[in-house]
């Protein structure tokens, strides 16, 4: 961009762009990514060819039964991101949300609290308020103490994840085991598979999406979120009540988030462990970001994640690719579709 | 008594140091308005670095700083690329950074087979016949080179940014990048150059972890020291000096948890491991409830520049 010469690159902002060709950017940015994380798995030892194979497979039988079982907390997470961000609270603590989630589904089992028939509901209850409770700390925060929510939702999942460790390690250890792991959930306790393999986790999920979808799209709320995230003086100025709606927000976020440790446990494990809630804080920002902080979108990005997820799992069991590789492939592709934005918004000349 | 707090004292150093060159590095790239949090994965890039580059060359710990200085730097132009040329968010850019490194790191300290491997790493000074000072001594003159560089390397970067032209202009981009811009001084090379440099020492910071310290690698072992290094570029108001003596304090609470446990103290160990982070949260309420809004933060900060944007 030197002035000097006479002949270089200038760059133009565009006034707008068709949306068949903003699309074209975003799937060419996908394909760019993907591409670099192929070529980075060729890398570490796959062959492209049996990448391939393997991905065919995770959509069939067992596989396929997997992924809508993982698919189900990463729409939780990916919902509790995506309306945070929708007021501009950047809520990283998913991770910590989740744990807390977990923990207080997991006491209401170990405590026996309420008749068996009425425990899993009350789990869930339990798990969206531990983890609305766990986001509202750092809402408080911010808003009190103008703490960044960035910086005190990240630190709070560390603390989240060493009172996990403290209760797994001490007071709610399985006293059959030298693991660290509570005690297993009673039968009731857990989400079973309805009919044709569908884990109830999903039905879940997909019950909160569309609440959450009538929440954003119909609603008074979802109409102040816009205006809160669009000029929070102006939304105060014209009577909208900008510290309740930022509040509410992050109380629900932190319930979604809750509530994918609830059907984590209580669906894939079974009982509390110590990894539950791994992986989760950056997949929740990336279906965000990637779904432009729509639920329905949500749901759709969640499952491709899945898909990620399980492809991970199975190159760490018959590849011994460590599972540090989805977060890796999460970020190429964050960063790619990022990137995109820039082609969007700009044009690249060349003058002579 | 003394005896405890001699022991704990004296290792407070090698705990602090990671903090106070990471958020050295984070101030000079912040400084030039970029709003940086890719601190703790390139910490990660620097940790397995230095022990991958110790494990190769079987020993070298100083050449193993110096190219986790290298790598972090050159994970950190990707970074760069993302919000100086292609203007992404800048939250976005980092946090994906941040998540890049942890992957890639994750993955090649597996791959390479480097994981728990243990190093020689960098033996603590003898500084006769100061380290036999009681007390003092031990405190003082018996830490390893880098706790002594680390003081050296904050009074040049100090002296760089407040009174060097590049250290001025480095400063005047991330205040006003337009009127930066219109007095002849490069926005973008001046903001990739603080971030590169920056970076450096935030790869410093994490080759010392798993170099000096630790003396091995474990996949994230830099354990959220990237995030406490990020909030105490806040508390120290983007300026250096503060920065150290906020670092001496993270250090000296870090250090004592396993000192407390060595004494016999029965305290449940994983709250114990809480306190850096529950440590870091305190300090910024207290800094929201005393600092102004916006009161030091560089003008331009988290803001792309985009010069035929200007208005």
């Amino acid at each position: 961009m030197s002035q000097s010469s006479r002949s270089r690159f200038v760059l133009d902002v565009r006034q707008s762009l068709p949306g068949w060709k903003q699309s074209l950017f975003l799937a060419a940015s996908l394909v760019v990514g993907l591409a670099i994380s192929v070529a980075i798995l060729w890398a570490a030892g796959i062959d492209p060819i049996e990448l391939a194979g393997e991905l065919a497979g995770v959509f069939n039988g067992d596989s396929l039964r997997g992924v809508l079982v993982q698919a189900a907390p990463l729409m939780l997470v990916g919902l509790a991101a995506s309306l945070a961000f929708r007021i501009g609270f950047w809520n990283l603590g998913l991770e910590g949300q989740m744990v807390f989630g977990g923990i207080f589904a997991g006491g209401v089992s170990i405590y026996e609290i309420g008749p068996p028939e009425t425990r899993i509901f009350l789990m869930a209850v339990a798990a969206a308020i531990g983890g609305a409770m766990w986001c509202l700390v750092a809402g408080l925060l911010k808003i009190r103490f103008r703490v960044n929510e960035i910086i005190a939702t990240l630190l709070l999942n560390y603390v989240a994840v060493y009172f996990l460790f403290d209760l797994l390690y001490g007071a709610w250890q399985d006293a059959k085991t030298a693991f660290p792991q509570s005690t297993p959930f009673q039968p009731f306790e857990r989400l079973h598979d309805l009919g044709d393999g569908v884990n109830a986790g999903l039905l879940v999920a997909i019950i909160v999406i569309l609440a959450a979808g009538w929440l954003i799209h119909f609603s008074r709320v979802g109409f102040y979120m816009r205006f809160v995230n669009a000029n929070p003086n102006m939304a105060k100025v014209l009577g909208v009540p900008v510290r309740a709606v930022t509040l509410w927000t992050v109380v629900i976020s932190g319930a979604c988030a809750g509530l994918a440790g609830f059907v984590n446990v209580a669906s894939q494990e079974g009982r509390l462990t110590e990894s539950y809630a791994d992986g989760y804080v950056f997949s929740g920002v990336l279906i965000a970001f990637l779904s432009r902080n729509d639920p329905i979108i949500v749901a759709v990005v969640g499952f491709l994640i899945a898909v990620l997820f399980i492809t991970g799992q199975t190159l760490q069991v018959f590849y011994q690719i460590p599972f540090t590789m989805v977060q890796l492939i999460e970020a190429i592709i964050v960063m790619s579709v990022a990137s995109s934005e820039f082609f969007i918004r700009h044009r690249i000349r060349w003058i002579r | 008594m003394i005896a405890f707090i001699t022991n704990w004292l004296a290792d407070a150093p090698t705990t602090a140091v990671p903090y106070a060159l990471a958020a050295l590095g984070l101030i000079i790239s912040e400084r030039s308005g970029v709003l940086n949090l890719t601190a703790e994965g390139l910490m990660l890039v620097g940790a397995l670095t230095g022990v991958g580059t110790c494990l190769t060359l079987d020993g070298y710990p100083v050449v193993a700083l110096i190219a986790a200085m290298a790598a972090a730097s050159c994970v950190s132009l990707l970074f760069a690329g993302l919000v100086v040329v292609l203007r992404v968010n800048q939250v976005i850019a980092g946090l994906s950074t941040v998540f890049f490194c942890q992957g890639l790191t994750g993955l090649i300290g597996t791959l390479a087979n480097w994981q728990n491997k243990h190093i020689e790493g960098l033996p603590r000074l003898d500084l006769w016949p100061l380290s036999d000072i009681p007390v003092i001594g031990r405190i003082f003159f018996m830490q390893d080179a880098i706790v002594y560089l680390t003081i050296v390397i904050f009074i040049l970067v100090n002296w760089w940014l407040s009174s060097t032209m590049m250290g001025l202009r480095i400063r005047s981009v991330g205040e006003s990048p337009a009127a930066a811009d219109a007095a002849g001084i490069s926005v973008a090379l001046h903001r990739v150059l603080a971030i590169a440099l920056g970076s450096s020492l935030i790869g410093l910071a994490g080759g010392y972890i798993s170099v000096v310290n630790v003396k091995l690698w474990v996949t994230g072992m830099t354990g959220g020291r990237g995030w406490i290094a990020v909030a105490l570029v806040v508390f120290a108001r983007w300026a250096p000096w503060p920065a150290l003596w906020g670092a001496l304090l993270f250090g000296c609470i870090e250090a004592v948890i396993p000192h407390i446990a060595a004494a016999g103290i029965r305290v449940p160990q994983y709250l114990m491991m809480m306190t850096p982070y529950l440590a870091t949260i305190a300090v910024m309420i207290w800094v929201g409830a005393t600092q102004r809004v916006g009161g030091s933060e560089p003008g331009a900060l988290g803001q792309p520049h985009v010069r035929e944007e200007r208005r």
